[in-house]
């Protein structure tokens, strides 16, 4: 009973802290900008909004587009229960849990893919074939990621693979992973998340004809997804295994913080890359995992 | 009742079926329904009880007494046909009926008995001799299945390339059965693991029944085979007769010696079918031939597994081979499960439409709900995602191959591409169930046939429900399917016959189970909500544009643009287009088409080489006396001058 | 010491890679001018003790390769007025995977090959074999000439460092004079690429052909 409700609190944890991360996010770029930029808890508002308001659905849509979304999001939820919150550890770990966690991402982007295509438009289509077809580099590179931690701890559950610091190859496996981060939540320079022109999006083009809580869910997803990036990320680079809980809890905060400051920084310095560009980012992603992995091989040292 | 009898009910009640299938086509459906079931029955008593059923008689074939053997390793192989050939049958009623096939169907039907009934022989033969006797009749069966409607070109042109590429691969396998005869002196087939000098043949049996699985690159008959059998034949020929072709080379990987590259060999076919299979997938715009690509892309996931647990056995049985080889052995069952309920499906929509053009259909939900949502169901099991039967497979050949890779060593070098690319092969796969999946089933209607489709009816919708059960079974009590993968893989290695269950196993069903659960309530209490705010329906966004039309939608070729061109190289699609440069262009069309480049750019000019060649040394031969003595004296100075030079030794 | 040799030896096969997937001019150029600076500081941290010759040596690499042909390129891009995208004739994302692979091969070849003790555990043959392959790479995969150059650039750093093999046996004279070829190449280089570009309007190398008759 005490471990359904530990669970319970976790996950709960999780869905409350996820949106605070597009607000840090959006404040630095205001910084940046110099201008005063929306309240940090502004996502918070919009889905509170969101909840409340009706829903507008395509006439083409089958009964599947709001279960889709649906799946999605709580895809990426059962996802955010795999992953070890530092001194908290996971809610749940067991021998190849990370191998679950990188489905279960792809899960969530099967059902928000097909979500739209539903609504028969041609320019979610293209928003799809888009997010389908750089998920394919970017899942090469989360694997490698994964191998390079695997050969580090020799474990494939995500609690022992993330509990010491990633070795020699840290550097070069935080670099690949946070291009992968930008890319699989569609940051700049992979994808605008504030432009609305529809040809030359990803992600934010195949939620168009999103409304209401069907909207909601889908930007909490999203917004858990990034923090769920951001956690790995940290903790593939930071020993929180070794270091103190309250220590580890202070560093892990600091550095999911120090990650989306990082995010916003890279958005207002950055402009998107022209389309034909993404793939080679996104290998070169995958080529600093792999390095990584191999570095992890040779003991650790270059 | 013991297997013995249960599998000469099945055996009686194939061949009553066999008879029964021209006049009584009841009798038939009857007959061969009991025997799948007797089957499944005599299958299910081998896997649980772990033992081996041998049957012996007197009675000879060809001079060889007749001599049955049903061990784990058939009986796991033997359940899904039997499960495939059962939902088959009662799928060909409705789907190939006498009212619309008056001469195929009842032929058909017959020829349907044959197939399962031998392939369920070349499972329990223990005979070299019959072995190749009932593979030949298996193979013959499969292409009168294949060229039911031999009126039309292209399923006469698949049937001969089918019959080609079998024959190529039987002879392999006869000269792999005669040379192992000639080695052992007689044809009785067994365990012979210590007589290393055999190993070479492994080669053989590699090049035999690897034809027959349609590994990359001898993979190239099975598309237009599988595209334009008949669903319900499309469906066994990919779900069960390929596998076929993986039960030889387990079944004679474990039986004899192997040399010591063939793990490696195994595993990087394995790979490059499982890539190259669903990049090809993706190029395709015939809804039957992208889904016999993906039989390629998913006996490559069989083979890495199978070649993991090959190189782990000659390293000293690691613990890692079996969980790979378990990964292999459940995609068998797996892939038998979705393919044939993806391949019914499709049978399903070529039966409303007419077309297996994807881009002529769309919006099919709102007159196939059944079909739509079996369909997507086999979609996300074959894209290998949670809670589904695919990812369970996919999972344990993960394991083993994570930790091929703490055994650190050349093996762990293996792993590293082998892991990476399967995770690839997984996204790819995604990607292309989603065009599948979204150009056929949602959108709006993109011709008048698909318009007008109508949904099928329950004989047809059975066997998928069927399918789809055994998909989500697997998915959500992987524990319960375990033993069978242990007695199987201990019939392949006796070392490892371990019965528990790897913990982790058990966790994931039920976190498979939470998924499924947690799936259905949210997605429930968001259409609550939804319904609650308020509904109102309205056209789609279309950025402003006055007159949207349903043609206008994302096709399945735009869909797969961009993958297809990062692999331009080697599916070298053939491109037709005439591109509108004036202000006000009267005609632009595009076209493009993926062939298979594996038979056009390398089969087809070797044999016409071949053809070439022999055309000219043919006009050797023209019947003029006169040049034949010519040719005599030719050859006597030939032979003068050989003498003289090699003379003074 | 291993450790700061064999991290300056992965950076500059990590430039290899970077020069490969570029898709502008000035970029290629700005990685083999870094990769040439960064090789020049090796010579200073394999010596045991500090050598004139040694110093010298460093300091002249240094400024050859880091300031003075990237200069002479910068200048020749301008005055030929070049426009600044690449023209590959292998895509860049193949390139860049060949290049990964070469230098993935290399390490797993200097592991094999029978090396004396003190150079078994560092980078620099691997990075010797990794940065005259993506040399040879860029020569092969790109036709303007300043990508060519660029390449040679690149296949002289990979020689450069075999050449650090050998630093206590041969004089550095020779690693001089090898500079000063180079110079004297980027030099005939920069007037070949004037040459062509006020005969044919174009610096496309595939365009030489035409030169046959």
């Amino acid at each position: 009973m005490t471990t359904a409700f530990d669970i319970l609190l976790r996950l709960l944890l999780w869905l409350l802290l996820a949106p605070l991360v597009p607000g840090i996010i959006n404040k630095v770029k205001a910084w940046v900008a110099g201008r005063r930029g929306p309240p940090v808890l502004q996502l918070y508002y919009d889905l509170a909004k969101l909840w409340r308001k009706g829903v507008v659905l395509s006439t083409a849509v089958s009964p599947g587009h709001i279960a889709g979304t649906a799946v999605a999001w709580m895809a990426l939820v059962l996802a955010a229960l795999l992953l070890p919150a530092g001194p908290a550890g996971a809610p749940l770990a067991f021998r190849g849990d990370a191998l679950l966690f990188v489905y279960l991402l792809a899960l969530a982007r099967f059902c928000t893919a097909l979500a739209a295509l539903d609504t028969g438009s041609a320019f979610e289509g293209m928003g799809a074939a888009r997010e389908v077809s750089y998920a394919v580099l970017g899942e090469a590179a989360i694997i490698t990621a994964l191998i390079a931690l695997s050969l580090q701890t020799g474990s494939v559950s995500l609690t022992t693979m993330l509990a010491p610091a990633a070795g020699a190859g840290a550097a070069l496996l935080a670099a690949g992973l946070f291009a992968v981060l930008l890319a699989e939540n569609c940051r700049v320079p992979f994808d605008d998340p504030n432009t609305h022109l529809e040809l030359t999006m990803i992600h934010e083009v195949m939620v168009l004809d999103h409304s209401g809580p069907p909207l909601a869910a889908v930007l909490h997803g999203a917004s858990l997804k990034l923090l769920m990036f951001s956690v790995l990320l940290v903790q593939a680079v930071l020993p929180a295994g070794e270091l103190s809980p309250l220590t580890a809890a202070c560093a892990l905060a600091g550095s999911v913080l120090a990650v989306a400051v990082g995010v916003g920084l890279v958005e207002s310095l950055l402009a998107r890359l022209a389309f034909r560009r993404v793939p080679l980012l996104l290998t070169t992603a995958f080529l600093l995992c792999l390095f990584a992995a191999l570095v992890s091989w040779r003991g650790g040292h270059l | 009742m013991t297997p013995g009898w249960l599998l000469l009910v099945a055996g009686l009640g194939m061949l009553i079926g066999m008879v029964s299938a021209f006049r009584a086509k009841r009798v038939w459906l009857a007959a061969t329904i009991t025997s799948a079931v007797a089957a499944l029955a005599a299958a299910a008593w081998v896997l649980k009880a772990g033992a081996t059923w041998v049957g012996r008689t007197t009675l000879a074939i060809g001079g060889e007494p007749i001599h049955l053997q049903l061990d784990g390793l058939s009986a796991f192989f033997l359940a899904l046909l039997a499960l495939l050939g059962g939902a088959g049958s009662l799928y060909a009623m409705a789907y190939w009926t006498d009212q619309q096939h008056p001469v195929s169907a009842t032929s058909g039907r017959a020829w349907w008995n044959v197939l399962l009934l031998n392939m369920g022989l070349v499972l329990i033969v223990a005979n070299g001799l019959h072995f190749l006797i009932v593979w030949e009749l298996f193979t013959v069966s499969a292409y009168f299945l294949i060229t039911r409607e031999r009126h039309r070109r292209e399923v006469r042109a698949a049937g001969w390339l089918y019959l080609a590429a079998s024959h190529a691969g039987t002879l392999c396998l006869f000269a792999f059965f005669a040379c192992l005869a000639a080695h052992t002196g007689n044809w009785e087939l067994g365990s012979m693991r210590e007589r290393m000098e055999l190993a070479p043949l492994f080669w053989l049996a590699l090049a035999g029944f690897g034809l027959k699985a349609g590994l990359f690159p001898l993979h190239i008959w099975l598309p237009s085979a599988h595209a334009n059998a008949p669903s319900h034949v499309s469906a066994i020929l990919s779900g069960v007769a390929i596998k076929m072709g993986i039960y030889g080379l387990v079944r004679f990987s474990g039986w004899l010696p192997v040399p010591d590259l063939a793990g490696w060999v195994v595993a990087g076919l394995g790979v490059l079918s499982a890539v190259l299979g669903v990049a090809f997938a993706l190029g395709q715009h015939d809804l039957k031939r992208l889904l016999a690509y993906h039989s390629v892309e998913n006996i490559g996931i069989i083979l890495i597994g199978l070649g993991f647990a090959m190189m782990a056995a000659a390293n000293g049985h690691a613990a890692w081979g079996q969980l790979a080889l378990a990964g292999g052995l459940l995609h068998v069952w797996n892939h038998g499960l979705f393919k044939a309920l993806l391949f019914l499906g499709a049978g399903s929509v070529l039966h409303a439409t007419g077309t297996r053009e994807m881009s002529r259909l769309g919006g099919l939900w709102r007159s196939m709900p059944w079909t739509a949502g079996l369909f997507t169901l086999g979609a996300v099991a074959i894209s290998g995602l949670p809670p589904l039967n695919g990812f369970v497979s996919e999972w344990l050949v993960f394991l083993g191959l994570f930790d091929a890779l703490s055994a650190r060593g050349a093996t762990a070098g293996a792993a590293i591409p082998a892991a990476v690319l399967l995770g690839v092969t997984g996204a790819l796969a995604l990607a292309c169930f989603v065009k599948v999946c979204g150009v056929v089933f949602l959108g709006l209607p993109r011709s008048k046939v698909a318009e007008q489709a109508h949904e099928c009816g329950w004989p047809m919708r059975i066997p998928m429900i069927v399918l789809g059960t055994a998909c989500v079974a697997i998915g959500l009590a992987p524990v319960l399917f375990w033993p069978a993968i242990v007695t199987a893989s201990a019939a392949w290695q006796p070392f490892w016959s371990e019965t528990a269950a790897p913990a982790p196993l058990l966790t994931l069903g039920a976190f498979h189970l939470v998924v499924a659960a947690l799936a259905a309530l949210a997605a429930f209490a968001l259409w609550r909500r939804a319904r609650h705010n308020g509904i109102r329906r309205t056209g789609t966004w279309d950025c402003g544009y006055a007159a949207p039309t349903p043609r206008m939608q994302y096709t399945a070729g735009s869909f797969a643009g961009i993958i297809t061109g990062w692999f331009r190289w080697i599916l070298r699609p053939e491109r037709h287009a005439r591109i509108p440069n004036e202000p006000f262009p009267a005609h632009a069309k595009f076209e493009e088409h993926t062939p298979e480049t594996v038979l056009e750019h390398v089969i087809e000019p070797a044999g016409s080489l071949v053809m070439r060649v022999s055309t000219a040394v043919r006009r050797l031969q023209h019947g003029r006396l006169q040049a034949y003595i010519l040719y005599l004296l030719i050859g006597l100075a030939a032979l003068a001058l050989v003498a003289l030079m090699g003379g003074g030794k | 010491m291993t450790g700061g040799l064999n991290l300056l030896i992965a950076l500059a096969m990590g430039l290899n890679l970077v020069a490969l997937a570029s898709s502008r001019l000035p970029s290629v150029i700005r990685a083999a001018a870094t990769q040439g600076m960064v090789l020049g500081l090796l010579p200073l941290l394999l010596e045991q003790e500090f050598h004139w010759m040694v110093g010298l040596v460093s300091v002249g690499t240094v400024v050859v390769k880091g300031f003075v042909i990237p200069h002479l390129l910068r200048r020749a891009l301008r005055a030929a007025n070049i426009d600044r995208e690449m023209e590959p004739l292998l895509g860049f994302i193949p390139s860049l995977l060949l290049g990964a692979g070469a230098t993935i091969g290399a390490v797993a070849l200097g592991g094999a090959l029978p090396l004396r003790p003190e150079h078994a555990n560092s980078l620099l043959v691997p990075g010797a074999f990794a940065t005259v392959v993506c040399g040879f790479l860029l020569l092969m995969g790109r036709a303007k000439a300043i990508s060519q150059v660029c390449g040679y650039l690149i296949l002289e750093n990979g020689i450069f460092l075999f050449g650090l093999l050998l630093i206590r046996t041969t004089p550095l004279i020779v690693e001089a004079g090898i500079l000063l070829d180079l110079t004297v190449a980027v030099f005939v280089i920069g007037i070949i690429v004037d040459r062509i570009q006020r005969e044919f309007d174009t610096l496309d190398t595939r365009k030489l052909t035409s030169l046959k008759e």
